[in-house]
């Protein structure tokens, strides 16, 4: 699984065509390319151990072994199909998995995704096998032999010619020719490298995708639990601001109250001590100030609807405790839930930076592509940031998702971490 | 009279302290969870009780069960219960086992000192401070066949006093009236709503709380 999230070529961000960058966007494709049928190799390989095994199930029916044996296709089908998808969402649209595939041969054969996948793995055992090893020979033997020349001589004298070469080599100008036919294989490498892994795709993006019916009712199962999940976010969102209303703000009033009406009884009285509680009071209803505007902060910050959330996220970045660079290119606005999802996310990951990731460098970087938002929080710290402990990344998953967007999170122990954002930015 | 506070906000805490002891009251301890608070009257066994609604652990309604405990512990025991916000149903479960010795207010209104030491005073002694705004909620969520409309607007306002749990007297004040014009509103106010007349106090107060909840819309 040898590929990559790369950013197709076609969408760089420079529309220049500038020669030198125009054959450095070819070379990259090509590496692409090779990448991904290499890639689809790996799985035809699996695809190609599936068929085997469906046949050799299908062969012990006779002797009744295969009939027990018959309810593990299917899970093996969707499991290889399901890595399929996973590569090719990684370089492409999005191929939704398809989760457990249904228990029990009649259920599974009924299944029209089911019956698609087997489709899928005939043809990618065969001819994505085929079109993997061939990319894989193309280039092995274009590099074999264009370099032929500088170490034919260290060869045993008795089988001086390398692989697909049908003459013998004897001289420096047979091991030129040699070269010569590498070049050849190369520049075929190049004239039909995309096209391979191309073709190599296709068969799972026609029919590993799911067809029109059920992409829907996946879409709705998707957006039932993401709109939940809002909901249960948006609960927690409020109890958080009664608590905080609560606790602060609301406490110090009746505190100024209490202490006003000692006073007026001191006043009233004639006691001594009135000016001392005014004074308390006073203070106290500073403090329910303050705790107001952290709370007005923490629902939605003035700056972020006033000035943007570049704006926004350098003020987050003055006030985190690690030294923290803001990236933010060619912004403009996007939906202002949007840009506050964007500017909770990164306040949330500025504070766990500084509280947990023991870190010395902070970046976050914001790009805008088409109609998303991607957002990019990394460190230098000691990494093991892990979802299931603490609320603050669950939370923040929620929120984006609830957004139809998406998080990764990567922390290896010791280190970096980098938080990856996508969103939606919304009209 | 000897007091014991449980309110797990320092702040508030120390400002009751202060104003009590302004008063020459015996603030005996302050505490601020139900475990100390309970703790505490059981060391100091206190005439009354202030204690908070919202208390750790969970800072929802530990505080009711807090001061349920300590009367069950310590029959007698004045309670005072202080929330930030009032919710009928908490009233309903703290005057569950009786109004006498009982009180419900709002923070805030501490800071009314006067009318505060007067509910205090008056739970010591045995009788029921419900707040206000717990008799708004109870009086607008009645049903509308209740019979409280056939009450006059002045008997209304005598009515909710009564379920604040003020005395005749304290009523005349507060509603610039006679004693005998509040004895009067009385007798009509039990006469329409088919009660029990009584003059003391407390049972007044079990009674129209009791009708309150009785005639309560249903969800």
């Amino acid at each position: 699984m040898a590929a990559r999230q790369r950013k197709p070529a076609g969408t760089r961000r420079d529309g220049r065509q500038d020669g030198r960058r125009g054959v450095a966007a070819r070379a990259r494709g090509l590496f692409d390319a090779f990448e991904h049928l290499v890639g689809g190799l790996g799985t035809a390989l699996l695809a190609l151990a599936g068929l085997l095994w469906l046949v050799l199930v299908a062969l012990t029916c006779v002797i009744g072994l295969g009939l027990l044996l018959a309810p593990t296709v299917p899970r093996v089908v969707r499991s290889v199909a399901e890595r399929e998808r996973g590569r090719l969402s990684r370089w492409g649209p999005e191929i939704v998995g398809l989760g457990p595939a249904p228990a029990g041969v009649r259920a599974a054969l009924a299944d029209p995704a089911v019956r698609r996948e087997l489709c899928w793995l005939l043809v990618h055992a065969t001819l994505g096998l085929f079109l993997g090893l061939a990319a894989l020979t193309l280039v092995v033997d274009a590099v074999q032999d264009i370099t032929y020349p500088m170490w034919w001589r260290a060869l045993p004298v008795q089988d001086p010619a390398p692989t697909m070469v049908f003459w013998d080599v004897h001289d420096d100008a047979d091991a030129w020719a040699v070269a010569l036919l590498g070049v050849g294989l190369a520049v075929c490498f190049l004239a039909l490298g995309t096209g391979m892994a191309r073709l190599q795709a296709w068969p799972g993006r026609r029919l590993l995708a799911p067809t029109a019916d059920m992409d829907l009712s996946l879409r709705i199962a998707q957006l039932s639990a993401t709109r939940a999940a809002a909901l249960d976010a948006h609960a927690a969102e409020l109890r958080r601001i009664e608590r905080s209303l609560h606790d602060g703000a609301q406490n110090r009033l009746v505190a100024v109250t209490v202490l006003l009406g000692a006073a007026r009884r001191a006043l009233a009285q004639n006691r001594p001590g009135a000016e001392d509680m005014l004074e308390r009071a006073q203070e106290t209803a500073e403090q329910a100030l303050a705790e107001l505007r952290t709370v007005v902060r923490s629902i939605l910050p003035p700056v972020l609807a006033d000035r943007g959330l570049a704006d926004a996220l350098a003020g987050l970045a003055a006030n985190c405790g690690v030294p923290c660079r803001v990236d933010v290119d060619a912004l403009g606005r996007c939906a202002a839930s949007i840009e506050a999802t964007a500017y909770f996310v990164s306040a949330e990951a500025l504070t766990n930076i500084s509280r947990h990731s023991r870190a010395r460098h902070a970046t976050v970087t914001v790009r805008r592509a088409g109609g998303r938002l991607s957002l990019r929080i990394e460190d230098d710290g000691v990494g093991g940031a892990d979802e299931r402990h603490g609320s603050g990344l669950t939370g923040m998953r929620s929120r984006i998702e609830a957004h139809d967007g998406r998080l990764t999170l990567t922390s290896p122990p010791g280190g970096p971490t980098t938080l990856d954002v996508e969103l939606p930015c919304g009209s | 009279m000897r007091i014991v506070i449980a309110e797990d906000d320092p702040l508030l805490r120390e400002g009751v302290a202060l104003l009590l002891r302004a008063e020459s009251l015996d603030v005996v301890a302050t505490t601020d969870s139900p475990d100390t608070f309970l703790a505490a009257v059981d060391a100091h066994r206190p005439d009354v009780a202030i204690v908070d609604v919202r208390m750790p652990p969970t800072h929802t309604a530990e505080g009711i069960a807090a001061a349920v405990e300590a009367r069950r512990r310590q029959p007698g025991l004045a309670v005072l219960v202080l929330s930030a916000y009032v919710e009928q149903a908490f009233a309903t479960e703290l005057l569950a086992a009786g109004t006498d010795r009982l009180g419900y207010l709002l923070k805030e209104r501490v800071g009314r000192v006067g009318e505060f030491l007067d509910a205090l005073h008056r739970v010591a002694a045995g009788g029921t401070a419900i707040d206000p705004e717990v008799v708004a909620q109870l009086l607008t969520r009645t049903r509308s066949d209740s019979g409280l409309e056939r009450l006059t607007a002045r008997e209304r306002d005598v009515l909710a006093l009564m379920a604040e749990g003020l005395g005749n007297t304290a009523i005349s004040e507060r509603l610039f009236i006679s004693g005998g014009a509040v004895h009067k509103h009385i007798r009509s106010i039990f006469a329409k709503l088919d009660l029990a007349p009584t003059d003391r106090a407390d049972r007044r107060v079990t009674a129209v709380l009791r009708y309150l909840e009785e005639t309560q819309r249903r969800g």
